[in-house]
């Protein structure tokens, strides 16, 4: 009886075969984990840039962008969230608060700019999604984004509103991504939260202009 | 199926004869939705052809040594392996592509053709051909995705790659929305699928007359 014919065998193959591609996987992993973590991190701060009034080169590559941020970016702790202030030649320009909650596939990252009057928003932009493509995903394209250039959050209830493209919109709400409901809804959601909390937690603390 | 097709049968029942899509229809849930733009549908078809042709070439590599009780799960094993790296791969190198592609890199774990093509063919065949079969049939699946994806972005969008067609995107076309929406795929799919079948016959048929 060769060992091809024991019960046991099958087991052992299966065991043996998942050792070796998990360990090719694991190693190929380790391997490329710095370059994959500083693409998302490229991700990240090319999403704050748009989202900020930064006149951006034509098409800036990861290193220049990198400069660009580190230049004019700066972080600060405002109750235990990170906002980000972009100053131009020492002059403070706008803010820039990071947004982010579940979407219809999978969570979605994005950042919202603010002017330094805390309510009009300077533009918007999303670095992590899986949306369905052409639908949910239109989320990342200048249509559905520059409809929130220029947008003020509102004083009071929903600070912005996302409403189907049949009604009518005011100076804070901006039309839905067609046949993308479920997304819509969801970025709906989370974006208002975070307003809110901008709004009702940070909108009158001083500590923001630093 | 036999054990020893040639090369040329390979490739010709790859792309038409046995087509995955309109002759086996397998992979029909990805043909559904990544079809609404023709860039989609260029990175799913990209992504598939190497996994089916890898991940064939694996399966048939192992077909001597593997039990037949646990082939279905190895065969699992090898084509997530690849997807896992392929995504890796992209993610650290190609940041802008793995983006657009994440969305799909569950559906090609289970798209049906790569199991298909690994059970059928390449669990009882040598490593180069199974290489072949499974780039062929990644080929095939590939034109009968973009004929689809053509259609429906033109339709939909006015728009070929994200390029304006002159007649369809000016105003005279009012854009068929629904056609990048999720009926667009049932309709354009049964429309094509219909359309090859028929030429696929009739080829049969004049054949079939010349030898009587």
């Amino acid at each position: 009886m060769s060992i091809k014919d024991k019960t046991w065998f099958p087991i052992l193959f299966m065991f043996l075969a998942s050792v070796f591609f998990i360990a090719i996987l694991v190693v190929f992993g380790a391997f490329t984990q710095p370059r994959v973590q500083a693409n998302e991190r490229i991700a990240f701060e090319r999403a704050t840039l748009q989202a900020l009034p930064v006149e951006l080169p034509e098409k800036a590559n990861p290193a220049e962008l990198h400069e660009i941020f580190t230049e004019k970016i700066s972080d600060t702790v405002i109750a235990k969230d990170t906002i980000y202030l972009y100053k131009e030649a020492g002059e403070f320009v706008a803010y820039a608060l990071p947004v982010n909650g579940p979407g219809f596939w999978a969570p979605i990252e994005g950042v919202i700019g603010i002017a330094p009057d805390r309510r009009t928003v300077t533009g918007i932009s999303f670095y992590e999604q899986e949306e369905t493509p052409g639908l949910g995903g239109e989320i990342v394209n200048t249509p559905f984004r520059s409809q929130f250039e220029g947008k003020r959050l509102a004083e009071q209830g929903i600070p912005m509103e996302i409403r189907s493209v049949d009604k009518e919109l005011d100076e804070s709400s901006v039309h839905a991504v067609t046949g993308a409901t479920q997304t819509s809804t969801r970025v709906a959601k989370f974006l208002n939260q975070h307003l809110a909390r901008w709004r009702d937690s940070i909108w009158e603390s001083e500590d923001v202009r630093r | 199926m036999s054990g020893d097709k040639t090369i040329g049968q390979i490739i010709a029942d790859g792309l038409w004869s046995e087509n995955p899509v309109f002759y086996q229809i397998l992979g029909i849930c990805s043909a559904l939705a990544v079809t609404n733009l023709v860039l989609n549908t260029l990175v799913m078809s990209a992504a598939l052809i190497l996994t089916t042709a890898l991940s064939g070439f694996t399966v048939s590599l192992l077909r001597n040594v593997t039990p037949r009780r646990v082939r279905m799960m190895v065969q699992t094993l090898i084509i997530a392996f690849y997807v896992i790296l392929f995504d890796r791969v992209l993610a650290a190198y190609w940041p802008d592509m793995s983006r657009s592609l994440g969305p799909y890199v569950g559906l090609i774990i289970t798209n049906c053709i790569i199991m298909g093509r690994a059970e059928a063919f390449a669990g009882s065949n040598p490593p180069f051909a199974s290489l072949l079969d499974g780039f062929f049939s990644g080929v095939g699946y590939a034109f009968v995705l973009l004929s689809v994806s053509v259609v429906r972005e033109l339709l939909g969008m006015g728009t070929i790659l994200g390029f304006p067609v002159s007649f369809f995107s000016s105003a005279a076309w009012d854009r068929w929305v629904i056609m990048v929406m999720p009926p667009g795929a049932f309709f354009t799919l049964a429309v094509i699928v219909w359309m090859f079948r028929s030429i696929k016959k009739k080829g049969e048929d004049r054949q079939a007359g010349g030898k009587k």
